[in-house]
C-alpha cells in the first residue's frame, strides 16, 4: 500500500446477531479520499461492515459489535460517544433510494436544519444548490424544487440521496450497493459522481458488481463468510489476487 | 306454528338427503348404471329443493302475515273518514291485544267481534301457510326425483345453489344499509311535511316535549319552533371535541412510543392492556362519568370557586375521550409501523435524533393514515350514545361552557324513543330525521377516512 | 458555526428527545391508569353487592297469630299471613318504644321479610309454636351502613335511616346479630324496585337468549358472506357495492340499528317489543360486518397453494373452499365471531329503542319473552336514586366485564392455538 493517510481503522472487529456472529476479527485501513470498494457474495457481511462504520447497527435491538473503529484515530465504537455526532461526519447513502416523503428542496435542507448549519435562508439556499450541483442534479431539477422528491426517476432519487448525504459536509460517504436498483444509465451517472466525489470525500462503496469496483474504487476488499479474506489495491486484487478464493470469486467460480 | 313448520321442513330435508344417496347408490349397484356426481351430492340435490322454497315460502309469508290480518281487519274500519293511519294503527293494536288476551283495562264491546275475526283469520293464515308450503313441498320434490332419475349433474347443480345462498348472505349487507336508508327517510320525510328543513337544521331552539302538549288548532304554529336542532349539532360537535382533545394526544403519543421506541415485549404487554379500554361496554363509560368523574369534576370545580353542573358536556367528553384513546393509539401504532424502514434509515443515517426522524419523516410518511385513524374515532365520538345520554344532560345548551349541561343527537334519539312511542307524531318522527342526520354526518366521515386509509396502504404495501 | 453552537444546539436537540419520549411514556401510563382506576373503581363499589347482610330475629312461631295447625296444608300455610309474628319478633327489639317510633321498627328488615319467614317455616314445620332465631334481609340502607357506605354523621334528617333506627342496629351488631353471607340472591333473584332483592337473574337470562338469537343469525350468514366475498364474488359493480357497504357498517353507530329495528321490526312486521328475538335480531345485523371483516382476513391468510393443490385433484372450486380453505380459516373465523358476540354483549343503545329497558320482574322463559339484558340493566339501575343500587349496579358490570374477559380469552386462546402461520 502506498502512505496515504488512513481515515478509518479497524481492529478485531466481531459483529453478532443475537447468537449468530456476522462479521470475524474484521482489520481494516480506510483512505482519506480514496474510493474503497467492498466486494463478496451476498450474505458476507460487508453491508454490515460499513453499517458499523456510522454505527447504524445501533438500530437493530439484536446486533452486537465488538472491537474497535477510529476514526482519525478517536474511537467510535463506545457507548458514550455521540452518534449523531459520528453520522453526521460519516453520512451514508442506501440500496433502494429512500427520499423523504418531502419536496426536493426540503429533502437536501433536511440534515442543514437539524445541524443547525444555515443561520439564514440565503445559507440554506445556497447549501441546497450546491449540494445539488455537487451530485450532478441541479440542471435537472432547478426548476422543481417544490415538487416532492419521490417524483424523480429512480436514478434523480438515489442522487437526490446522495446530495442529501453532503448537504451536512461529511467526512466521509457510505455507500451501500446504491446502483443495485438503478438501470445502467443511471448506473453510469452515479460512478461519474462518485469519481468526482473522491476529491473531496472519503467514499466506501459496496457492490455486488466487481467490474463496478474495478471501475471506480482505489483499494478493494474481498469479504467471504463474514471474513475479510483479502484487501489490497483494486488494480493488484482484479489482476493477481494473493488469496485462492479471491480468485475465484472474480474469476466467476462462485458467487 | 312458525317453528312446527321449520321443524317440518328440516326433518323432511334430512330424510330427503338420505333417501336419494340411498337411491342413486342402489340404482348404481343394482343396474351398474354410471352417475355423473358422488350419491352425496344427489342427497343434496333433493334437500335443497325439499328445503329452500318452503323456507323461503314460510319466511315471507311469516313476516307479512300480521300485515295481511290487518288489511282485512282494517276493511270495515277505512270508510269512516273520521278516522286517519294513526287511529286505524291504534284500533288493530287493540284489537290484536285483546285476541292475544293481553288487553289491560276494560274491553271495549264494539271490538270484540273484530278480535274473533282476527284470531279466525289468523287461523286460516296459518292453514293456507302449512299447506301451501307442504304443496310446494311435494312439487318441487317430483320434480327434484325426476331430474334425478336423468342423471343430470348434481354436483353443479348443488353448488350453484350454493353459490347463491352465499350470494344472498352478502347482499344481506346491503340489505340492511337499504333498511337503514329507508326506514330513516320514511319517518323523516313525514317529519319535514309538518316541520320544514330549514327550521329544522337553523332553529335555535329544540324542545320536543312542548310539541306533544297543544291542541290540534295551534300544534302547526308552535311546532316550527321547537324542533331547531343547531343546539344538538353544537352539543355533538362539541363533546365529540373533548374527547379528541383527551384521545388525540394520549392516543397519538402512545401509539409513536409503542411504535418507535418501546421494546417488542413490552409492546406486547401495553397495547392489548390500551385496548380494554375499546373493549369495555360504553355503558359502563357512562355510569362512571355520571357517578365518578362528573361529582369529581364538580367538587373541584367547587374548590376553584366555578359552577359545574353534575352532568356537564366536560365529564361525558372527558371520559369518551378515555374510550376513544386506543381507537387512535393502535391504529397510530399500525400505520407508522407501516411507514418503510428505510426512510427511518436515511435520517438516521443524517444525523438526525429518533425524535427529530420521527416528527419530520416517519410522522409526515404516515400522516394519511393517522388522519384517517382520528376521522374513524371522531365518527365513533359522534354515534357514541350511552356516555353521554348518563353524564351529558338533557338541555338543550347553545353553549361554549364545558362546564354546563349539554345535550347530544343520540341523547334525544333515546330520550324520545325511550319507553312506549306513538308513532305518527311529530316527536318520534323527529327522532328519525335526527337518526338520519347521525347516520350520514358518520357516513361522509367514514368514506373519507377509509378512503385515505385505504390509499395509504396501498402506498407503502 | 463555533463548537459552543454547536454544543449548545446539541443539547438542545437532546433535550427535545428526552422531552418527546417522556410524552409517549406518560401517555401510555395516563391510559394504563385511566383503565386501572376505571375498574378498581367499579370493583371498590361493586364487591359489596357479592355479599347480603341479615339479621338474626327470634321469632315465636304462636299458633294463633298464624291461624295455622300442624296438619294444615302447604296451600294453607302460603296463604296464612306471617307479617304479625314478624311484628312482633321487631317490636320485642325495643319493648318500650313509643307507638310512633313502631314503624322504623318494622323498616329493619327488607318487605320481603314475611316471604323469607314462610319459606323457613315451610321448610321446617315442626317449629309451630316454638322460637326461633330466623335470619332475615336487612334493609338496603341498613346494608349499606353495615358495608361503610353510607356516612353516619350527616345530619337526621339528610339520610334515609333514623337515629333510633340506628341505635337499634348498633345493639344488634353488639349482640352479633347482625351478619354477613354470600348473597346467592343476587344471581337468582329478577329486577325489583328494592336494592336488597333486586338480582340480575332476568337480565343474565334474556342477555343469554339474546346473544344466542344474534349467534344463531349472524353466524352462518357472516360466515357465508365472508366466503363468498373472499372466495366466489366476481370483481365487478355488484361485488363492489356489496363490499363498501359491509365497510361501512362496521362503523356505522350502533343506535341507528337500533332506529330501524324499532322502524322496521316492531312498527312494520309487529314483532313482539322488548323481547330477546328483536334484540338479539337487531345485534345480529350490526355484528355481521364484525364477523364478516375478520373472517375474511383469515380466509385471506391462507395461502393460494392449498387452493392450487386441491384444484389440480380435480375438486370443483366449492368442494376446494369448502374442504380445504375454510377449514383452515377456522380458528380465526371464530376468533373474530367471538369477538363481535362480545361486543354485541356490551351493547346498549340500540336494545333501548326497541324497549328493552322495561322493568322486569320474572325471569323470561323463551326469546319471546319480553327481557332485559345486563348492560340495559346496569343504565336501569344507576339511574335509580337509592344508594344500594349503586352496588347493585357495579356489581352488575363486574358480571358483564367477567363474560366479556372469558369471551375475548377464549378468542385469543383460538388464534394463538390454532392459527398456522403461514411464512
Amino acid at each position: 500500500m502506498n502512505n496515504d493517510k488512513i481515515k478509518i481503522s479497524t481492529r478485531n472487529l466481531n459483529v453478532y446477531y443475537g447468537a449468530k456472529q456476522a462479521l470475524f476479527n474484521i482489520n481494516l485501513d480506510l483512505m482519506e479520499k480514496k474510493v474503497t470498494a467492498l466486494i463478496g457474495p451476498s450474505g458476507c457481511g460487508k453491508s454490515t461492515f460499513i453499517r458499523c462504520l456510522n454505527r447504524m447497527n445501533d438500530v437493530i435491538d439484536i446486533c452486537k459489535v465488538d472491537g474497535s473503529i477510529k476514526v482519525d484515530g478517536s474511537e467510535i465504537n463506545e457507548k458514550n460517544v455521540d452518534v449523531n455526532k459520528i453520522r453526521e461526519r460519516i453520512g451514508m447513502v442506501f440500496q433502494k433510494p429512500n427520499p423523504f416523503p418531502k419536496s426536493i428542496y426540503d429533502n437536501i435542507a433536511y440534515g442543514p436544519r437539524i445541524h443547525g448549519l444555515a443561520e439564514s435562508q440565503n445559507v440554506l439556499d445556497e447549501i441546497v444548490e450546491n449540494s445539488l450541483k455537487k451530485s450532478a442534479l441541479w440542471e435537472e431539477v432547478k426548476d422543481r424544487l417544490n415538487q416532492p422528491g419521490t417524483s424523480l426517476s429512480g436514478g434523480q432519487q438515489q442522487r437526490l440521496c446522495i446530495a442529501r448525504a453532503i448537504s451536512i459536509n461529511p467526512e466521509v460517504i457510505l455507500m451501500d450497493e446504491p446502483c443495485s436498483a438503478l438501470d445502467p444509465i443511471a448506473t453510469a451517472k452515479i460512478e461519474e459522481l462518485i469519481d468526482e466525489l473522491k476529491k473531496s470525500y472519503t467514499i466506501v462503496i459496496v457492490t455486488h458488481s466487481m467490474s463496478q469496483a474495478a471501475r471506480v474504487s482505489q483499494n478493494t476488499g474481498f469479504f467471504h463468510l463474514g471474513k475479510l479474506m483479502e484487501f489490497n489495491l483494486t488494480e493488484k486484487i482484479f489482476k493477481n489476487p494473493d488469496n485462492k478464493m479471491t480468485q475465484d470469486y472474480i474469476t466467476g467460480r462462485f458467487g | 306454528m312458525n317453528l312446527v313448520i321449520l321443524t317440518l321442513i328440516i326433518i323432511f330435508s334430512f330424510s330427503c338427503y338420505l333417501f336419494g344417496k340411498s337411491k342413486i347408490l342402489n340404482t348404481s349397484r343394482v343396474s351398474g348404471k354410471k352417475f355423473h356426481s358422488l350419491p352425496e351430492y344427489y342427497g343434496y340435490y333433493l334437500a335443497a329443493w325439499c328445503g329452500l322454497p318452503a323456507l323461503i315460502i314460510l319466511f315471507f309469508w311469516s313476516f307479512s302475515e300480521l300485515f295481511l290480518v290487518k288489511i282485512f281487519i282494517l276493511a270495515d274500519f277505512k270508510t269512516d273518514p273520521l278516522l286517519d293511519e294513526n287511529k286505524l294503527n291504534l284500533i288493530f293494536s287493540e284489537i290484536r291485544a285483546i285476541a292475544e288476551k293481553k288487553f289491560t283495562g276494560t274491553i271495549p264491546e264494539s271490538l270484540i267481534p273484530y278480535s274473533e275475526k282476527f284470531l279466525s283469520i289468523n287461523r286460516i293464515l296459518e292453514l293456507s301457510k302449512l299447506v301451501v308450503i307442504l304443496s310446494v313441498i311435494i312439487f318441487s320434490l317430483t320434480f327434484a326425483y325426476s331430474q334425478i332419475l336423468k342423471n343430470i349433474r348434481a354436483r353443479e347443480s348443488v353448488e350453484k345453489v350454493i353459490r347463491v345462498v352465499m350470494f344472498s348472505c352478502a347482499a344481506i349487507a346491503v340489505f340492511t344499509t337499504l333498511g337503514i336508508v329507508l326506514s330513516l327517510l320514511f319517518e323523516s320525510i313525514k317529519f319535514f311535511t309538518s316541520v320544514s328543513i330549514f327550521d329544522f337544521i337553523t332553529g335555535i331552539n329544540w324542545a320536543p316535549g312542548r310539541a306533544f302538549v297543544r291542541d290540534a288548532s295551534v300544534q302547526t304554529a308552535d311546532v316550527e319552533n321547537v324542533f331547531g336542532a343547531v343546539p344538538l349539532f353544537w352539543g355533538t360537535f362539541f363533546i365529540a371535541m373533548i374527547a379528541m382533545s383527551v384521545a388525540v394526544p394520549i392516543g397519538l403519543f402512545s401509539g409513536i412510543y409503542m411504535a418507535e421506541y418501546s421494546s417488542r415485549k413490552f409492546r406486547k404487554i401495553i397495547k392489548p392492556l390500551i385496548e380494554i379500554l375499546a373493549g369495555i361496554p360504553t355503558v359502563v363509560y357512562g355510569f362512571f362519568a355520571a357517578l365518578t368523574v362528573g361529582p369529581f369534576f364538580r367538587i373541584i370545580g367547587e374548590n376553584l370557586g366555578l359552577d359545574v353542573s353534575s352532568e356537564s358536556a366536560l365529564a361525558a367528553g372527558v371520559v369518551m375521550g378515555i374510550m376513544i384513546i386506543p381507537y387512535v393509539s393502535s391504529l397510530t401504532d399500525d400505520v407508522i409501523n407501516a411507514v418503510p424502514k428505510s426512510l427511518r434509515e436515511g435520517s438516521l443515517a443524517i444525523g438526525a435524533t429518533k425524535s427529530e426522524t420521527i416528527k419530520k419523516v416517519v410522522l409526515p410518511a404516515a400522516l394519511p393514515g393517522i388522519v384517517g385513524s382520528i376521522l374513524l374515532a371522531i365518527s365513533r365520538a359522534i354515534g357514541e350514545t350511552m356516555i353521554v345520554v348518563m353524564a351529558a344532560g338533557l338541555a338543550a345548551n347553545l353553549t361554549i361552557n364545558p362546564l354546563e349541561a349539554s345535550t347530544t343527537i343520540t341523547t334525544q334519539i333515546v330520550t324520545i324513543l325511550i319507553g312506549d312511542q306513538s308513532f305518527n307524531n311529530p316527536k318520534t318522527q323527529a327522532a328519525f330525521a335526527l337518526g338520519i342526520t347521525l347516520f350520514f354526518f358518520t357516513l361522509i366521515i367514514n368514506i373519507i377516512a377509509l378512503n385515505i386509509v385505504k390509499k395509504f396502504r396501498e402506498k407503502y404495501e | 458555526m463555533n463548537n459552543i453552537k454547536k454544543e449548545a444546539l446539541l443539547k438542545k436537540r437532546y433535550n427535545a428527545e428526552k422531552r418527546f419520549k417522556l410524552y409517549g411514556i406518560l401517555s401510555i401510563f395516563l391510559a394504563i391508569a385511566f383503565l386501572f382506576i376505571l375498574i378498581f373503581n367499579i370493583f371498590s363499589k361493586g364487591s359489596g353487592a357479592f355479599l347480603k347482610t341479615e339479621i338474626l330475629l327470634n321469632i315465636n312461631f304462636d299458633q294463633k297469630k298464624l291461624g295455622l295447625n300442624n296438619n294444615s296444608s302447604e296451600k294453607e300455610i302460603r296463604e296464612a299471613s306471617f307479617d304479625e309474628i314478624l311484628k312482633d319478633a321487631l317490636l320485642a327489639l325495643a319493648p318500650s318504644a313509643p307507638e310512633l317510633k313502631q314503624a322504623e321498627l318494622v323498616d329493619i328488615v327488607s318487605i320481603d321479610a314475611e316471604l323469607e319467614i314462610k319459606k323457613f317455616f315451610l321448610n321446617n314445620r315442626d317449629i309451630l309454636n316454638k322460637s326461633y332465631e330466623v335470619s332475615l334481609t336487612l334493609s338496603d340502607d341498613l346494608d349499606q351502613v353495615y358495608k361503610g357506605n353510607f356516612p353516619r354523621d350527616i345530619p337526621e334528617d339528610r339520610r334515609r335511616f333514623s337515629d333510633f333506627q340506628l341505635k337499634i342496629y348498633d345493639e344488634l351488631v353488639s349482640k352479633n346479630k347482625i351478619v354477613s353471607k354470600l348473597n346467592w340472591s343476587f344471581l337468582t333473584n329478577a329486577d325489583s324496585r328494592e336494592p336488597e332483592l333486586a338480582g340480575v337473574a332476568s337480565s343474565l337470562v334474556g342477555s343469554f337468549f339474546t346473544l344466542f338469537v344474534c349467534l344463531l343469525l349472524s353466524f352462518p350468514l357472516g360466515i357465508l358472506a365472508a366466503i363468498y366475498l373472499e372466495e366466489f364474488a366476481p370483481k365487478n359493480k355488484i361485488t363492489e357495492i356489496i363490499e363498501v357497504n359491509v365497510n361501512n357498517l362496521a362503523a356505522v353507530p350502533s343506535i341507528v340499528f337500533g332506529l330501524l329495528g324499532l322502524g322496521v321490526f316492531l312498527n312494520y312486521f309487529y314483532l313482539p317489543r322488548s323481547t330477546p328475538l328483536v334484540g338479539g335480531m337487531v345485534l345480529a345485523l350490526m355484528t355481521l360486518p364484525r364477523i364478516i371483516i375478520p373472517c375474511r382476513a383469515a380466509l385471506k391468510a391462507v395461502p393460494p397453494s392449498i387452493r392450487e393443490g386441491a384444484l389440480a385433484l380435480g375438486a370443483s372450486k366449492v368442494q376446494t373452499v369448502m374442504h380445504n380453505v375454510v377449514p383452515l380459516a377456522m380458528p380465526g373465523t371464530l376468533s373474530g365471531t367471538i369477538i363481535g358476540l362480545s361486543q354485541a354483549l356490551g351493547e346498549t343503545a340500540p336494545l333501548l329503542l326497541i324497549g328493552m329497558v322495561a322493568f322486569i320482574n320474572v325471569v323470561p322463559s323463551t326469546p319471546l319473552d319480553p327481557s332485559a339484558v345486563l348492560p340495559v340493566q346496569v343504565y336501569l339501575w344507576s339511574e335509580s336514586a337509592e344508594r344500594g343500587f349503586v352496588e347493585k349496579t357495579s356489581a352488575t358490570i363486574i358480571i358483564l366485564i367477567f363474560f366479556l374477559i372469558i369471551m375475548n380469552s377464549f378468542a385469543i386462546y383460538l388464534r394463538n392455538k390454532f392459527e398456522k402461520k403461514w411464512s
